[in-house]
């Protein structure tokens, strides 16, 4: 009976029908399959993927919770993860059924009560990284694991269906981000650029877990590329795939951004742009061959990986619709790129201290301030290799056409020396950094102009001493932030004030989402060990 | 019933143990695990033990059963070695002073009884075993295999190296006094007038969730419950013994025992293959 809630629902209006029409049928809720044309078009109920749509917007269309009520917004049930340490993964709801991981476990709950539906466990070869979720196809539910697997399980009940090798753990490399579903296949990256192991994108079949295609992120002798690595140096190239990336299905590209560049602070054995990594690329979605890429930090000398994950959005951009691409990069820019061929549109800073470059060039390559690298006896870098923003996922708002992320005010200190290279999974960062102490860590939310990158509002989390939570953003103009001070806050999206809190008591290092359940909308983000969720608290079940 | 008990030895082949990695038993053993040791343990073990222990292992008057499903004290071939020797200090347990190989022999056979079934896997026709768990058994109606059949029972993709033989036959031939969690059977009549039966995966006075005999999952809040009827008894039938042939179960059992995620590749049949 899902399969009549699927047809998209273009209003909550429209999905409370459908729910009094399943409540009638069953008096419960049936957990249905994922198709991918839901996939492509998700019911408003259901968050599918990592970024909710394929374009990562982070926008829900759900209009219960408004900036009138969100006021009486309420804990509704919150799930301890046995064992979890910090939990980053941002949860995948189908149907009334949440999924939701941690390093070689997951666990399948009722959306509504919080109940344990099923667990799956691997026993742990190793225990590397963390986990940040997973991914959805037809009635398999897909991980990747800490020895680099990719593992696809009965969404029913946990039962293991296949199991695919990403990268060979003995090498080093583990898998940290959750995998991306696409037309009857599934994306996997890896993790392990600071250890010089280089890195790459997968694509398996959905149901047999064969691999169809790999893209290489560090281009080998012969590819185009390769010149940008001096002599034998792209072998330990780096170049991390560590988190989800977004897809444009009419253009048929995937768009990924790719690590930093190793050994991480010392550029001397690694002269040249070093290609791909401190990219974002746009790869054939059928082949994984590359269609184009930009740069964001050509030669990169501070850990700054582009892993952030890029929203795409069409919207005018100088009079003419475009397809655009739009990035916040931990090296303290913000970009606005067409996505069909790769060209940049705009480049500016979104924080205020940023002393590397002094800005971009017509083509967006930086200019660099010299003396800024790493030294010896360490230098002074805005933003620090920490950046200017990381893994935490930003949000827009088609309504106010503003991007909104997660920013991080501060500077380090980087130092450098020489390092060799090993085998197996060993450091290879030629040193690292420290915060500075005379310009302390301090996050934001701010709001920027989607094609401008001008500040909009800014919302200071008010001593903030570490990362923060990504955002979601909601149809009724609401904005839902977490921070390391454990309170997770919900923001006028046109103001940046703040509308309510919730003290969680644990840090929030994680990306929040919205579903809905039988006509009542929910939120939820996994703080420190808990899965917290939140409702209204006199929501109207469906009728 | 009693065949099945009786015909355990016999059923317990022991082929191509020595040698797999896999086997962290038997290796302190001198005279190894080998389908002949273990025999002539046994045989051993019938002759002088069971004025106390059971017969083939199982309870007795005055010892406890060698293999059951409790935890043991001894996990080790040297440990039982010297329990078997010098005896259990406080207890009835007496040195028995074997000649060392004859101890060593019994070890072997105690450590086959305990062993996993992937381990001692069981002689017969694979395929005949594979054809009657997806036919006359109706086994995949309920169980699960690499993917394959159906939800209300537990996934045996992995049974042979998770449970031991003689607990495998005893889930298909002895009762449960109370279906085991997460498989309890259920079924729930909704305001709506619906009724749906299965397996309660888990409930509390707020709400239930469950996997309905369509394999689907349903998930109920309490509101929408009008009334709850558990059933006393598991949903796995435990007269197989009467319902399938000697052979017909015996092969069943070759198949069961070699489901193993840890020796998929040595299988000589492909686990979800169609009858
Ligand atoms: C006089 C009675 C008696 C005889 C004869 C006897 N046992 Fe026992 N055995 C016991 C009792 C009682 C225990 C339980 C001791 C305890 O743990 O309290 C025991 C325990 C054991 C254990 C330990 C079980 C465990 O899991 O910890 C082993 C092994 C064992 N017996 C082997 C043998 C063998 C082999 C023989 C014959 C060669 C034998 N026994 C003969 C009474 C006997
Ligand atoms: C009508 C459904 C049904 C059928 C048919 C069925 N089972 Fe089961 N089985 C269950 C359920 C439910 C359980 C779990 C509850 C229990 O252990 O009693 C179970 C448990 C088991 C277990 C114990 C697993 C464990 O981890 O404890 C084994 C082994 C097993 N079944 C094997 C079989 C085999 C072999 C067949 C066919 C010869 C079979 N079952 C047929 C429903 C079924």
């Amino acid at each position: 009976m899902i399969a009549e809630m699927s047809n998209r629902a273009a209003s909550i209006g429209r999905v409370l029908r459908c729910a009094v029409v399943a409540g009638l049928l069953a008096g419960g809720l049936s957990a249905g399959e994922v198709t991918y044309e839901q996939l492509l078009d998700p019911p408003p109920e259901n968050w599918l993927t990592y970024g909710r749509t394929y374009d990562s917007q982070r926008h829900s269309p759900l209009d219960q919770i408004t900036k009138e009520n969100v006021s009486q917004l309420a804990p509704a049930w919150i799930f301890p993860m046995p064992g979890a340490r910090r939990l980053e993964s941002v949860p995948i709801v189908v149907d009334g059924v949440m999924y939701v991981s941690q390093p070689n476990e997951i666990y399948a709950l009722d959306a509504r009560a919080g109940r344990q539906i099923w667990k799956w466990r691997r026993e742990p070869a190793r225990q590397r990284g963390n986990n940040r979720g997973v991914a959805v196809l037809g009635n398999l539910v897909y991980v990747s694991t800490p020895d680099a697997h990719l593992v696809a399980l009965d969404a029913r009940t946990g039962s293991m269906v296949w199991e695919s090798e990403i990268a060979s753990s003995e090498d080093g490399y583990w898998s940290p981000a959750a995998p991306f579903a696409i037309d009857g296949r599934i994306i996997a990256g890896n993790a392990a650029g600071d250890y010089g192991l280089n890195g790459w994108l997968d694509a398996f079949d959905a149901t047999t877990g064969e691999r169809l295609w790999r893209f290489y992120t560090i281009p080998r002798p012969g590819e185009p590329g390769n010149e940008t690595w001096a002599g034998d140096s792209w072998k330990t190239g780096g170049g991390a795939t560590w988190l989800s990336g977004s897809f444009d299905p009419e253009l048929n590209l995937l768009y990924w951004g790719i690590g930093n560049p190793a050994p991480d602070f010392d550029g001397e054995p690694r002269r040249g742009d070093n290609l791909y990594t401190e990219s974002v690329v746009a790869l054939d979605a059928d082949s994984g061959k590359l269609r184009w890429y930009f740069q964001f930090t050509p030669h990169d000398l501070h850990d700054w990986d582009s892993v952030e994950i890029p929203i795409l959005v069409d919207a005018p951009y100088k009079g003419r619709l475009r397809k655009l691409l739009v990035h916040a990069d931990r090296n303290g820019f913000y970009y606005v790129l067409d996505r069909e061929t790769g060209e940049f549109l705009e480049g500016v800073p979104f924080i205020d201290k940023l002393n590397w470059a002094s800005g971009l060039t017509e083509t967006g390559r930086p200019i660099r301030v010299p003396g800024v690298e790493p030294t010896l006896q360490g230098n002074f870098v805005c933003p620090s290799t920490s950046g200017a923003t990381n893994w935490m996922s930003p949000a827009y708002n088609p309504a106010t056409n503003w991007f909104y992320l997660a920013v991080k005010e501060g500077c380090g200190v980087s130092y450098k020396s020489k390092q060799e290279f090993r085998p197996g999974g060993f450091s290879y960062a030629a040193t690292g950094y420290i915060e500075s102490p005379r310009f302390p860590w301090q996050m934001f939310v701010r709001a920027l102009d989607l094609t401008t990158g001008e500040r909009k509002w800014e919302y200071r989390q008010v001593n903030s001493r570490h990362y923060g939570a990504g955002l979601v953003s909601t149809a009724t103009g609401l904005i839902f932030a977490g921070d390391d001070q454990g309170f997770f806050t919900a923001l006028d999206a046109v103001t940046g004030d703040p509308l309510w809190h919730f003290n969680t008591g644990t840090r929030i290092s994680a990306s929040p989402i919205s579903y809905a359940v039988k006509g009542r909308q929910y939120l939820a983000v996994c703080s420190g060990v808990n899965v917290v969720t939140f409702a209204l608290p006199a929501g109207p079940e469906a009728d | 019933m009693t065949w099945c008990r009786r015909g355990l030895g016999i059923l317990v082949s022991v082929v191509l143990l020595l040698g797999l990695p896999s086997l962290a038993w038997g290796a302190e053993n001198p005279l190894g695990s080998g389908a002949e040791v273990i025999a002539e343990g046994h045989a051993l073990f019938n002759k002088l033990c069971t004025v106390c222990h059971g017969v083939d292992g199982a309870p007795g008057d005055r010892g406890p059963a060698m293999a059951a499903q409790r935890r043991y004290l001894r996990q080790t071939d040297t440990e039982l070695f010297q329990a078997i020797q010098e005896g259990i200090p406080d207890s009835e347990m007496p040195p028995m002073g074997l000649p060392e190989d004859d101890a060593w022999r019994i070890v072997a056979w105690i450590r086959s009884l305990r062993a996993k079934a992937i381990d001692v896997p069981a002689d017969g026709d694979i395929q005949q075993g594979s054809n009657i768990f997806w036919g006359k058994g109706e086994c995949g109606r309920c169980h699960v295999i690499s993917g394959r059949g159906g939800l209300l029972g537990p996934d045996l993709t992995n049974l042979g190296a998770q449970m031991s033989l003689n607990r495998i036959q005893e889930a298909m031939t002895v009762e449960k006094p109370h279906p085991p969690l997460g498989y309890r059977p259920v079924t729930v009549t909704t305001k709506g007038g619906r009724t749906i039966s299965g397996v309660s995966k888990n409930e509390h006075n707020f709400s239930l969730q469950m996997i309905g005999d369509d394999d689907r999952l349903y998930l109920f809040s309490s509101e929408e419950i009008d009334k709850i009827v558990y059933g006393e008894k598991s949903l796995m039938p435990t007269d197989y013994d009467r319902r399938l042939s000697e052979s017909e179960f015996r092969d069943l059992l070759a198949f069961l025992s070699r489901l193993s995620l840890r020796r998929r590749e040595s299988s000589s049949v492909e686990p979800n293959q169609t009858p």
